[in-house]
């Protein structure tokens, strides 16, 4: 049988169904006009976003203003802001202890930290790693997949990977002492466990930005270097003259992209160290998800609060990240 | 200042021969143009005289210096690339100055080179615009501008005009030419378009396959090709070829080509009336085709058989191997 005549046959169902639904959408465009097929179409997919993304999001809204344990909606007594006022209630904000929710602001804090030297060091990494994978190097394709295959690993698989490797008998250690070394609390050390979930984190989303900032490399023409080169202009100048400028759009991206996602580290943060030694690598999000469902006194009401607090975090973030690509978009 | 030799250039990537042994004499002060067909080696030449890529084997000299080895740096030549290689980020000013900070020179003195090559090329207004809002021949204009500052000892153009529309690649091909009169530096042109290198060039380089198949000036080129190849590829329309009896082949052009009894019978397939001349395309008798180019307003029919003259002076004749003889 050719070709043409198996997708003939393949395809015959959908050429059935369009036969079918062709009279009530004629007329469904003769009673609404173009307007009513846009919106037909769109349908599905806005039904779908609502169910998933905006309805929870109003009800989030509405949970953040209740109290109580309770988790059905009409069982629980209406606070109005007061979940707000506990959140924000602090005499020093630089200082969790001063806060009646000191947790919150641990959390806030050890985020900030950690968007800090994550988005910093994952940012620096990457760009050493396209500008190395943007060179003839031998098995680039190999290398760049290499360096993107984290990626799409699941993040718990990726903090399960890691506690195996870090754990106090883990191979890391187990390296360390063959080479003579004193072995290291990876995970149980407040400093070390705060720098293993960057690293890890760092390890696990580099891949993508790399791939965002090697696109960027390779969009910029070859001339461009030859002609600093005609004119002796040393490596170093070439980087910050050239490449960095025209990088500037693509840089801009990841670093915003990578703000927004640190913000809502969790998952392979969590399996690592679940947060822990103490509090010393609790995040923002795992202090929601704590007070919300896993806290023997739970406060669903408290945990919507906080996250609307993030949201509107991650709102800015975004508008940021919209602007900088409008930006970008225009100069080109 | 400004004498570039090639001695025995031979540029190989991988397995493929690029550029087969190449001697070029270029003097001081010549505007030479590469010219040939695509992939015939003419902008790895330039690359390779350029010093963006090295030799695999010969030698290069320029004033009697051998610079194959020398970082393209180092060669005192200025490059103008085919697509102007432009800096989107940096004004035109700073376009220009980019080279010249490099070599740590004062500032009033890159200051003052700026303003003269920009008066000299009337890009003044434009100093502080970006590449992104110049049109192509002002574009063209600031990358001639980026290399006249450097002050080098000679130009080497890949194709500058190759992006520009029609009427401003005349405009342009004329302002570079007076242009190469008054700087009065060795310019290496690199072109496919032989009209580009007919009214450029002291002396035309004429390449196909990495090999040197004719240099001369313009018009010995057009009246003594050396051999088929030449004779075909300069000159528009192209030259006709007709064998011979005797294993040769005749080449006469066009041009040379008039009504008249006597001459060659030709079937007549289209007539292109220009209006000052009328391009005539036809078959011999045995079937080859030729075209004529007549003076005047000729209205043939297809079919019509005309008779064609020519002067036994302006015929030429390659043997078998397909050397003029």
């Amino acid at each position: 049988m050719s070709n043409g005549g198996a997708t003939h046959y393949l395809t015959a169902p959908l050429r059935w169904l369009a036969r079918a639904a062709d009279v009530p959408l004629r007329a469904w465009q003769r009673m609404t006009g173009q307007g009513g097929m846009i919106a037909l179409f769109l349908l599905p997919n806005m039904a779908i976003f609502s169910i998933f993304v905006l309805i929870p999001l109003g009800m989030n809204a509405l949970y953040s203003t209740t109290g109580g344990v309770e988790f059905f909606l009409a069982d629980r007594p209406y606070v109005g802001g007061e979940h707000y006022a506990r959140l924000m209630d602090c005499e020093n904000y630089l200082e969790p202890r001063s806060c009646r929710d000191d947790m919150f602001w641990i959390a806030v804090w050890n985020t900030a930290r950690f968007v800090i030297f994550q988005v910093g060091v994952m940012t620096l990494v990457a760009m050493i790693t396209a500008l190395i994978l943007n060179r003839a190097i031998p098995a680039k394709a190999f290398w760049r997949a290499v360096f993107f295959f984290p990626v799409l690993l699941s993040p718990v698989v990726v903090g399960l990977i890691w506690r195996w490797i870090l754990q106090r008998q883990g191979l890391a250690n187990l390296a360390m002492f063959e080479m003579g070394l004193e072995p290291v609390n990876w995970l149980t050390d407040r400093f070390w466990a705060f720098f293993a979930a960057v690293g890890v984190s760092v390890w696990a989303h580099m891949g993508f930005y790399t791939l965002i900032l090697l696109a960027g490399l390779q969009a910029i023409p070859r001339d461009l270097y030859e002609a600093a080169e005609m004119d002796g202009t040393p490596p170093f100048r070439v980087f910050y003259r050239i490449t960095l400028p025209l990088l500037m759009p693509n840089l801009l991206v990841v670093l915003v992209l990578a703000l927004i996602r640190a913000v809502q580290i969790f998952d392979e943060a969590y399996v690592l160290t679940g947060g822990g030694p103490g509090t010393s690598t609790m995040f923002m999000t795992q202090y929601i998800y704590e007070s919300g469902f896993a806290n023997l006194l739970r406060n669903p009401g408290l945990a919507a609060a906080a996250s609307i607090l993030m949201a509107l975090v991650l709102v800015v973030l975004t508008l940021c990240q919209l602007w900088l690509s409008r930006r970008a978009g225009g100069d080109r | 200042m400004g004498a570039i030799e090639l001695e025995n250039i031979h540029k190989s990537f991988g397995a493929v021969d690029v550029i087969k042994d190449v001697s070029l004499n270029i003097p001081e002060g010549e505007l030479t143009v590469f010219v040939g067909p695509s992939g015939c080696g003419k902008s790895t030449l330039l690359r390779l005289i350029s010093g963006l890529d090295q030799p695999t084997s010969g030698r290069i000299l320029i004033d009697g210096q051998d610079v194959t080895r020398r970082s393209a740096a180092d060669r005192g030549l200025a490059m103008v690339f085919q697509s102007y290689a432009l800096y989107p980020h940096m004004s035109v000013r700073q376009n220009m100055a980019f080279g010249l900070e490099n070599t740590r020179m004062p500032r009033a003195e890159i200051a003052s080179r700026i303003e003269e090559a920009a008066r000299l090329l009337e890009i003044d207004p434009l100093l502080d615009r970006r590449p992104g809002q110049l049109s192509g021949g002002q574009r063209q204009r600031v990358a001639i501008g980026r290399a006249i500052v450097r002050e080098p000892t000679a130009f080497l153009l890949d194709e500058p005009l190759s992006n520009l529309d029609a009427e401003l690649r005349g405009t342009m091909r004329a302002e570079l030419a007076a242009l190469h009169g008054r700087l009065g530096k060795t310019m290496i042109y690199v072109t496919h378009d032989q009209i580009e290198a007919m009214t450029l060039a002291d002396r035309i380089v004429v390449l196909r396959g990495g090999v040197v198949e004719q240099v001369d000036t313009p018009l010995n080129l057009f009246n003594a090709p050396a051999n088929r190849f030449v004779a075909g590829f300069i000159g528009a329309p192209k030259m006709n070829f007709l064998p011979r009896p005797d294993g040769r082949t005749m080449g006469i052009r066009p041009q040379h080509l008039r009504l008249g009894e006597g001459g060659l019978p030709v079937t007549v397939d289209m007539a292109e009336n220009l209006g000052a001349e009328t391009l005539i395309h036809g078959r011999s008798e045995d079937g080859h085709t030729l075209l004529a180019m007549v003076p005047g307003q000729v209205t043939p029919e297809r079919g019509d058989v005309l008779s064609l003259q020519y002067d036994e002076a302006d015929a030429h004749y390659f043997g078998e191997d397909g050397l003029r003889q």
